[in-house]
């Protein structure tokens, strides 16, 4: 563009020769002083990238809505599970259960004879005396005398799960287990497969 | 010229016509921005906006070692629309067609996934058909609701509703009480509601017709706060132990109610406070109203022989007695006014020391003794001792027992006092009492609740750790030392003793009086120290009115039991000083 301003005193002879014609030629101050289109079109596009712009924000930040509203669903329905199964971990570790469980397995309390053994040097102090298969806390009195409505429907570990099939294989189809337990496959991976052997937990 | 005219007035007429619609226009404008504006504006954005409720979590209740005793967990209101019930179109299970599901059906399936019954479902449902609002089920559980939400009925909806559960049951139900539907009613959840209450916020957001949120619309008119975490000193396994136990041992006695209280002596830190009966927050309609709160704190008694020990304690401290000073013991004291002193057995004159009488609980030995003090002097003791005046604990519904003023003593109760009868004490003074014994004579106020911590980390509710001298510290070892020989000299030697460890107790058998003064019932108990050279724990095992067994001897099995948890479970080594004997008679 800058280059025509030149161009015209370097036109051919043969042209001047012509038609005579005077014309008001601009000054170089004049021309420049001219409003060129160079600014008006760069206004104008930048206006247009600021629309876009501002367009593509609002295109990604209601998006982003829809994204943040499915991801606060899922972390309000995680807490929720999460804190479903920390309410049933606390229930199951109640004492009542844990001293049921025990007792189904064979454990006694001994309520005689107080004796530790000092891990730093071996030593045991106290009487050592073998606990009475009798010591029982819970089954010596029939059932546990502090109850807890909450573990009405837990069974003892000694118990046979009498699992539904129909409902097991539903739980598995759907990969949640009614509370959370792990699924089949889970479980079978946790323990070593070669019976012999003792069982080694999967650390993760 | 008549053109002009008319051409004159219907420009008049059009400008007064323009002016006219336009100052319309100009008053609906200002009416509708100015004047009504913010009642517009109100009703523009209730169209758009939602206000929800953001719940804060109350806080929880733990023992000493973080274990929970009371957590606040969702639970879900599911309700319906009335209105809506119909029947309704859903994709069967191979999710290829669409199956008609019937309404009967659909109720069904409802009662199976809420566990309500069918028919309460059908009432709700039925009762207002014209309504948009009724329960089908309250309360229900994370899993009960996923259930409920796979079955895709249209009309069904539900509501989060916060609510309370207890993971250890009647572990320290007593103590942690429970919450009604609309406020704490009961036990710790009431006392120290400020601790662990939560405040619900509300905010609201503007939605588009997809019911997705307005970016950057969300104004939180108010924050929601959780509760902090109230910590107390009891140990939950041990506790669980004790109220086992007392169970076990209350029905084989047929006793009405027992307690069982365990202190730690260094700071009045409470293990374990058991009630029989107690209830369980969970099922609060399992016990009568009057098991609903702690009766180690609110069922004073008349304590009985468990009393010597204090007045051993305080008759040392004045410096009056020795543990061999020595009473010949009458087998009966003649008060006068056809008054006397009797002991629980027959007996002609024994010499005793003032250890024997403790051994033995003799209760007019006891009151040979008493006479070397004033009455004044003597009540004061018990009163530092903290009879008279309810613990620090300042438990929901506590008492503070009585001892009358020395003015209205007669004759028999300025000694019966001394042997636990003609006032009363709780179990928890009690065991605050023995706590001040195996301290050295120091009393500490009783504590249960460790603090409070609220979720910014700030903690407070932090018990008081000063004490007060109540008896000289050589005053207090002695009495320890004393209540020894009634452990490896006395009648129940071979029920108390511990091998390994050396273990002070005091029996009590105190009668109950009723409207015709003393009855045949009785209360037992037994308070003690372990391990008797440096005490470190004081237990109280009480039983009230037993029907097979009525004395102290009753309690021995217990208290040992008890007395051997405490030492497996706060790791008490085996002592290693031989045990404190004092010769009984002379």
């Amino acid at each position: 563009m800058s280059n025509l301003a030149f161009a015209t005193p370097l036109r051919s002879p043969a042209e001047e020769q012509g038609t005579r014609h005077i014309e008001i030629v601009s000054s170089r101050e004049q021309r420049r002083a001219r409003p060129r289109a160079a600014y008006a079109i760069v206004a104008v596009a930048g206006l247009f990238v600021l629309f876009i712009a501002q367009l593509l924000l609002s295109i990604v930040v209601s998006d982003g809505a829809y994204r943040i509203a499915a991801l606060q669903t899922s972390q309000r329905d995680l807490g929720r599970e999460q804190q479903a199964l920390s309410e049933q971990l606390d229930m199951l570790s109640s004492p009542q259960n844990l001293a049921t469980q025990a007792e189904s397995l064979g454990m006694v309390l001994s309520t005689t004879n107080p004796v530790f053994l000092r891990l730093a040097d071996g030593a045991i102090l106290g009487t050592a005396a073998a606990a009475d298969a009798g010591e029982t806390v819970i089954t010596g009195s029939a059932a546990s005398l502090v109850p807890n409505s909450l573990l009405a429907g837990v069974p003892l570990v000694t118990a046979t799960p009498t699992v539904d099939p129909a409902t097991a294989a539903d739980a598995a189809a759907t990969g949640t287990g009614a509370t959370g337990a792990p699924t089949a496959t889970l479980t079978e991976g946790s323990v070593a497969s070669t019976p012999t052997t003792l069982p080694s937990p999967v650390t993760r | 010229m008549n053109d002009a005219r008319k051409t004159k007035r219907r420009t008049a007429l059009a400008v007064v016509v323009i002016f006219a619609v336009v100052s319309i226009f100009v008053v609906r404008l200002v009416d509708i921005q100015v004047v009504s504006a913010t009642e517009y504006n109100k009703e523009s954005l209730e169209k758009r906006s939602v206000s929800q409720t953001t719940y804060g979590s109350r806080g929880n209740i733990v023992d000493t070692n973080g274990n929970v005793l009371a957590d606040s967990v969702d639970r879900f209101d599911i309700t319906a629309s009335p209105l809506l019930v119909n029947t309704f179109e859903r994709k069967s299970d191979d999710g290829t067609s669409n199956v008609e599901v019937p309404v009967a059906d659909a109720i069904t399936e409802l009662a199976t996934a809420t566990g309500a019954s069918a028919a309460d479902i059908t009432t709700a449902l039925t009762e207002k058909p014209g309504s948009n609002f009724a329960y089908v089920a309250k309360s229900v559980t994370l899993e009960q609701l996923t259930a409920v939400r796979a079955l895709n009925i249209p009309w069904v909806y539900d509501v989060l509703h916060p609510s309370r559960t207890y993971p250890m049951g009647s572990v320290a139900g007593n103590l942690v009480g429970f919450i009604g539907t609309d406020e704490p009613q009961n036990g710790l959840e009431r006392t120290e509601n400020t601790c662990v209450e939560s405040a619900n916020g509300t905010s609201t957001y503007e939605r588009g017709a997809d019911g997705i949120r307005i970016p950057g619309s969300t104004v939180t008119t108010q924050e929601a706060s959780d509760g902090g975490t109230l910590k107390l000193t009891i140990d939950s396994d041990f506790q669980w132990y004790a109220q086992q136990t007392l169970a076990q041992r209350s029905i084989e006695l047929g006793a009405d109610w027992g307690t069982i209280v365990v202190v730690r002596v260094s700071d009045g830190h409470l293990m374990a406070v058991a009630d029989y009966p107690s209830v369980d927050p969970n099922n609060v309609d399992g016990v009568s109203v009057n098991d609903l709160g702690s009766r180690a704190f609110s069922s004073p008694f008349e304590p009985g022989s468990t009393m010597k020990a204090i007045t051993i304690a305080s008759l040392l401290d004045a410096g009056k007695i020795t543990p061999t000073t020595t009473v010949t013991v009458p087998g009966r004291r003649d008060l006068g006014n056809g008054q006397s002193i009797k002991d629980s057995w027959a007996h002609g004159d024994i010499r005793y020391t003032a250890t024997g009488i403790l051994t033995n609980s003799s209760n007019i030995g006891t009151s040979y003794l008493a006479d070397s003090l004033g009455p004044d002097a003597r009540r004061d003791y018990m009163t530092k001792f903290g009879f008279n005046s309810s613990t620090a604990v300042e438990f929901q519904g506590e008492s503070s027992g009585l001892v009358r003023p020395t003015s209205e003593w007669d004759a028999v109760t300025n000694y019966a006092v001394q042997f636990g009868q003609g006032m009363t004490a709780t179990s928890a003074q009690m065991a605050s009492a023995y706590q001040t014994l195996g301290n050295g004579g120091v009393h500490m106020p009783l504590t249960l609740v460790e603090g409070c911590t609220m979720p910014d980390g700030t903690v407070t509710d932090l018990p008081s750790t000063e004490g007060t001298r109540v008896v000289s510290e050589a005053a207090a070892d002695t009495t320890v030392g004393m209540m020894e020989n009634v452990v490896n000299q006395g009648a129940l030697k071979k029920d108390l003793t511990i091998p390994g460890y050396n273990v002070a107790a005091k029996t009590g058998t105190a009668e109950v009086a009723n409207a015709n003064g003393y009855g045949s019932d009785r209360i037992i108990s037994i308070a003690g120290l372990v391990p008797a050279e440096a005490p470190e724990y004081a237990i109280v095992v009480t039983f009230a009115k037993p029907d097979t067994l009525k004395t102290s001897g009753a309690v021995a099995s217990t208290f040992k039991k008890i007395t051997t948890q405490v030492i497996k479970t706060f790791k008490i080594a085996p002592s290693t000083v031989p045990e404190t004997k004092y010769p009984l008679n002379y």
